[in-house]
């Protein structure tokens, strides 16, 4: 397994797009949530709303990228035919598999650190600028605070398991358009459609199904209440989602000629 | 050197060289993979099966009817009505001295507020029947003096706010169907505002005083309202029959009504010539917050998203692929004009995209209405030509974002990234504007200059001036006109497809 | 119309730091099977890939019947290729992949059918091209490159992956392309693959020609005049022919080169001597010798014309 890692380590660090696309995550996760947040004014006449939540919204732009990396890092390998040269290398498929999940929680994991971090930081500097002060309900955003520490740590996990949801889908589709195409569809595809569905029941449990929905009620610091559903059961959701695509895309690694 | 050898002459004799014979063999390198047409079908079959999921899973049976205007489009007739009946020409002249409205700030507590499009006036109206046809003169608190009639037509009189120091004199004058309005500031001097042709209005009217009060837009939201206005020197000429004034609120219990806010109700009170009404709704066409439940041919075509990354993977697919395998050497050596080969590649996928996106469409929308309406749902009316624009718009939409993933493709070469890029550029905005912090300014914003935009082909509500509403592109308002949005997009697609042509003449294949 | 077949002179291209071609030229003329041979990475598909128009040169013209590849109306009724066997989609089958190539040209269906027949996929026709081996692929690419029935065909590396038969029934294949009056350019890395087909040899090393001579013209002058004995009485041949003025080199048990006299004094002078012998024949050497002498004067004197090789 040290080996495999190791391997799998080597193959991530020794390419450029990884971390070319890495480096975009964090770019485009700070980018999005700095311009939501320069372009919020609070009235004095009041202001409500979740500025944490606000100041990490570019985590919905920000996963499309981490799921860039985790799709090349198995698709990469069907689409050069290196995929048959690693299990010539390391015949024990769901060892090979796990380094590559292993590697890329690792790299995702620092990456989205940096871009959560990234955020946090660019929404305490510009807020107050924009009328969030204390005086008005909103003190700065800090990690000192629990559910902003909660969200902050959560969105970073949430990153980490939308790579490893993708790595999953990678591993089952194989062709990478199709399966970014599919990762996709899925994240953004079920708060959008679940918006017209007339039934209030079945909307909301759309929303407690969908990865990206669920997921993100761990960013909610405020209204808890009208979140689809808890903040932890939510990214509880998407690791299930996460959990469940590794372990078919592992199996079928495992089963199918390479 | 004598050659001593006759060179081959190739007997294959080929056709004309032509622009059409690459569009044949992009076609066919198209058609025969499987996977490309299927996903084609697939983004069609999307658009359809959305569209039921919509029709199937909203259930309002029973809920009461929305009032339909004398245009056919839906109403908001909910207001205070201080009547009696007038059998023949006549005329009535009030003054207003004083409106003022309230709104609620927390649970129960009312507070004074500025509800600008608060009305107090005159109203001729056929019944009491919410949607019926009319004719009003009124001050506003914050447009002035307006004469309206049967919903959608508004003409602006004398401006300024309603006080005790500077009230509004309003007259309507009623002969036959015609309605005539005029203003004054001192009850002497009279200018007409407007005159109105209120067809179906039947001899016998109902005349009176009427006090409405729409909701306040607060950010993003509404909130409900109540008004009242001080009325005086009131005075009758013509066909009255003498009767008691009746007060009524209209349309209580309209679906497009949102009621009074805390504990209020409508009232009025009378003492000689001086009446007091307070009353909340309003008298206007109706928009998507005063009609929540409804749905709009844009909902019913939520699938376009789903269609939307079945038709990028697909066009980001028709050229990576070929960078991939190599197979760009040999397209290349067959037809080395790179440009026309892209231009080709582009027209073959754009228009499969097209047929199949209208196909989608043609079929979704009368599906999805027809389950809509089935379970009870009202549908904003919309003419057959706007529905052929919103059903050829979609199309057109998937076609240029196919394109649009086309000329990603062949820049980045690389159909994960380019797949990710288009589908972000496009889907991404949309989840912004939904996002309930997004000011309306950002959101307009996004909807004019990002591919998002194109959306507005499938916009079919209208915008009122005279009513307030947060006209929001997430409510389906876009601040592009629908074939403008869609230029929006066409813009990007044909910008990467010329960068995407100019980077395949200079770079090696 | 100018020059029939392929006239590349003096490429010059540029990869960051590598100088892939460095002064390339040569011509492939009409009814010769010209091997275009030297050792990978000498730039012989770089080469291939300029006269396609595929890659840009930084120097020099590559032209096709006098008009660079661009130029041309229908490009394949004037040049079939074929670079690379796996550039194909792999769920397409191979009369689709053949047909497209078709339309691009506005050539008829039936055509697609003659070449498919013409190299023996007819049966496999149908299957998806994912399926096929590397022999197969090769077939389909030779069937694509004869789609427009050109005057020149340029082929990379088409022995690659073929087995024994596939091989002898390329070479034939590639002789009677040639018989045609077709100009065939083959490239190989592999001096045996073209020996018994080529006319003409340009042998590439280090993005340049260092050789472009007749076939029979490049062995002569590799065999140098020398002559094969066998004998099982080497010693005293070797003593007869000494006397004679000859240079000898024992090349194995009863093997010796003899060099400076010609095989018909050789003869005579054993007999006269009764030396015995079963054997004198011309030293004839392969492709590989005069291959591997050129390239490694490439490599030893970088300044070596190829006027001065070929000589």
């Amino acid at each position: 397994m040290r080996s495999a890692l190791h391997a799998e380590w080597t193959k991530i660090r020794t390419v450029a797009s990884p971390l070319w696309l890495l480096l975009g995550m964090i770019a485009a996760t700070v980018a999005l949530s700095a311009g939501a947040t320069s372009v919020v004014t609070c009235v004095p006449a009041g202001c409500g709303g979740d500025m944490t939540k606000l100041s990490l919204i570019g985590v919905t732009l920000g996963q499309a990228l981490a799921a860039i990396v985790a799709v090349l890092v198995i698709s990469g390998e069907y689409s050069s035919g290196m995929i048959r040269t690693t299990l010539t290398a390391m015949p024990h498929r769901t060892t090979v598999f796990a380094a590559k999940a292993i590697t890329l929680t690792g790299v995702v994991a620092v990456a989205g650190t940096t871009a959560v971090l990234g955020s946090l930081l660019a929404g305490r500097l510009i807020l107050p600028g924009h009328g969030f002060t204390a005086a008005r309900g909103h003190p700065a955003l800090s990690l000192t605070d629990g559910p902003t520490l909660r969200a902050t740590a959560g969105s970073i996990l949430y990153l980490t398991l939308i790579a490893l949801l993708s790595l999953g889908i990678a591993a089952i589709v194989r062709s990478s358009a199709t399966s970014i195409g599919i990762i996709l569809g899925l994240l953004y595809l079920l708060p959008i459609v679940s918006q017209v569905i007339g039934d209030p029941h079945w909307q909301r449990r759309l929303e407690q199904i969908g990865p990206m929905s669920a997921g993100l009620a761990i960013q909610a610091t405020t209204d808890l209440h009208s979140l689809p559903l808890s903040p932890w059961a939510g990214l509880g959701v998407t690791a299930g989602w996460a959990a469940a695509a590794l372990v078919a895309g592992g199996l079928l690694l495992r089963m199918r000629d390479a | 050197m004598t050659p001593t050898v006759t060179p081959h002459r190739p007997r294959q004799r080929v056709g004309r060289d032509g622009f059409l014979q690459l569009l044949h063999a992009e076609w066919t390198k198209f058609r025969t993979v499987p996977g490309w047409v299927t996903g084609t079908v697939v983004a069609a079959l999307l658009v359809v099966l959305v569209a039921l999921l919509t029709g199937v899973s909203s259930n309002q049976k029973g809920s009461p009817p929305v009032p339909i205007g004398p245009g056919g489009e839906p109403v908001t007739d909910s207001f205070y009505f201080v009547h009696q009946p007038l059998a023949e020409d006549g005329s009535i002249t009030v003054a207003v001295s004083a409106l003022e409205s309230s709104i609620p700030k927390g649970l129960e507590d009312l507070r004074p507020g500025i509800v600008p499009w608060a009305k107090a006036g005159l109203i001729v109206k056929q019944s009491t029947r919410p949607g019926s046809p009319y004719a009003a003169i009124m001050a506003t608190s914050g447009h002035g003096v307006r004469m309206q009639d049967n919903y959608v037509n508004d003409t602006a009189g004398p401006p300024g706010p309603v006080s005790a120091e500077s009230p509004r004199w309003l007259r309507l004058d009623r002969s036959g169907d015609t309605i005539t309005g005029y203003a004054s500031t001192d009850g002497t001097n009279w200018a007409k505002v407007g005159a109105a042709e209120v067809s179906g209005l039947g001899s016998t009217v109902q005349v009176g005083l009427f006090v409405a009060s729409p909701q306040a837009v607060e950010g993003r939201g509404t909130t409900s309202s109540v008004s009242t206005a001080a009325f005086g020197d009131l005075r009758l000429q013509g066909g009255w029959t003498d009767g008691e004034w009746t007060g009524e609120q209209i349309g209580a219990h309209s679906p497009t009504f949102a009621g009074f806010p805390g504990n209020r109700s409508g009232s009025f009170t009378q003492s000689g010539g001086r009446f007091t009404v307070t009353g909340a709704g309003d008298i206007a066409p109706a928009a998507r917050y005063s009609l929540p439940a409804a749905g709009t041919l844009k909902d019913i075509l939520t699938g376009t998203f789903a269609a939307l990354i079945a038709v990028i993977v697909v066009g980001a697919l028709f050229i990576t692929t070929e960078y991939r395998r190599n197979l760009i050497h040999v397209t290349l050596a067959a037809s080395p004009r790179r440009g026309r080969v892209l231009l080709a590649k582009a027209i073959v996928l754009g228009a499969v995209t097209f047929v199949a996106g209208l196909a989608g469409a043609v079929l979704a929308v009368p599906l999805g209405e027809r389950l809509s309406r089935a379970n009870g749902v009202y549908l904003f009316p919309v003419t057959y030509s706007t529905e052929l624009r919103v059903a050829l718009g979609t199309a057109a939409l998937l076609a240029t974002a196919s394109i649009l993933a086309l000329s990603v493709g062949a820049i980045i070469r690389n159909s994960a990234s380019a797949v990710t890029t288009v589908i972000v550029a496009i889907v991404l905005p949309y989840l912004l504007i939904a996002n309930p912090f997004m000011p309306v300014s950002v959101a307009n914003w996004l909807t004019r200059v990002t591919p998002a935009a194109a959306f507005a082909v499938q916009q079919t509500l209208v915008q009122y001036p005279q009513v307030a509403n947060p006209y929001t592109p997430y409510n389906g308002y876009y601040p592009l006109a629908p074939w403008a949005g869609l230029a929006v997009l066409a813009g990007y697609a044909v910008v990467s497809l010329a960068v995407a042509a100019f980077l395949m003449h200079r770079r090696d294949a | 119309m100018s020059a029939p077949g392929i006239v590349v002179a003096g490429l010059r291209k540029r990869y960051g730091a590598t100088l892939a071609l460095d002064g390339m030229s040569l011509t492939v003329r009409p009814a010769v099977v010209t091997g275009f041979v030297g050792p990978n990475g000498a730039g012989k598909s770089t080469t291939m890939r300029v006269i396609l128009g595929l890659d840009a040169v930084d120097e020099g013209t590559a032209l096709i019947d006098g008009k660079p590849y661009h130029r041309l109306r229908h490009p394949l009724n004037h040049v079939g290729s074929l670079l690379d066997a796996a550039a194909l989609h792999p769920s397409r089958s191979a009369r689709n992949h053949l047909l497209w190539l078709a339309h691009s040209q506005g050539l008829a269906a039936r055509r697609v059918d003659q070449v498919i027949e013409q190299v023996g996929l007819t049966s496999a026709a149908r299957r998806k091209a994912g399926g096929y081996s590397l022999g197969m692929r090769q077939r389909l690419g030779i069937a694509a490159a004869l789609l427009g029935d050109p005057p020149i065909i340029m082929l990379d590396e088409p022995f690659n992956g073929m087995d024994p038969d596939g091989i002898i029934w390329m070479r034939g294949f590639l002789r009677s392309l040639a018989a045609q009056g077709r100009a065939v350019l083959v490239s190989s890395h592999l001096m045996s693959e073209v020996q018994d087909t080529a006319d003409h040899l340009v042998v590439v090393g280090r993005g340049k020609a260092i050789a472009d001579a007749g076939v029979a013209d490049l062995i002569a002058a590799a065999s140098g005049g020398r002559v094969a004995l066998r004998t099982t009485a080497g010693t005293q041949a070797m003593a007869v022919l000494t006397r004679a003025g000859a240079t000898m080199a024992a090349t194995g048990r009863d093997t010796i080169t003899v060099s400076g006299l010609p095989a018909d004094r050789i003869v005579t002078l054993l007999n006269e001597s009764a030396v015995p012998f079963s054997e004198v024949s011309a030293h004839r050497a392969t492709l590989e010798d005069v291959y591997l002498e050129l390239t490694r004067e490439a490599v030893e004197f970088r300044a070596a014309t190829p006027a001065e090789v070929s000589r």
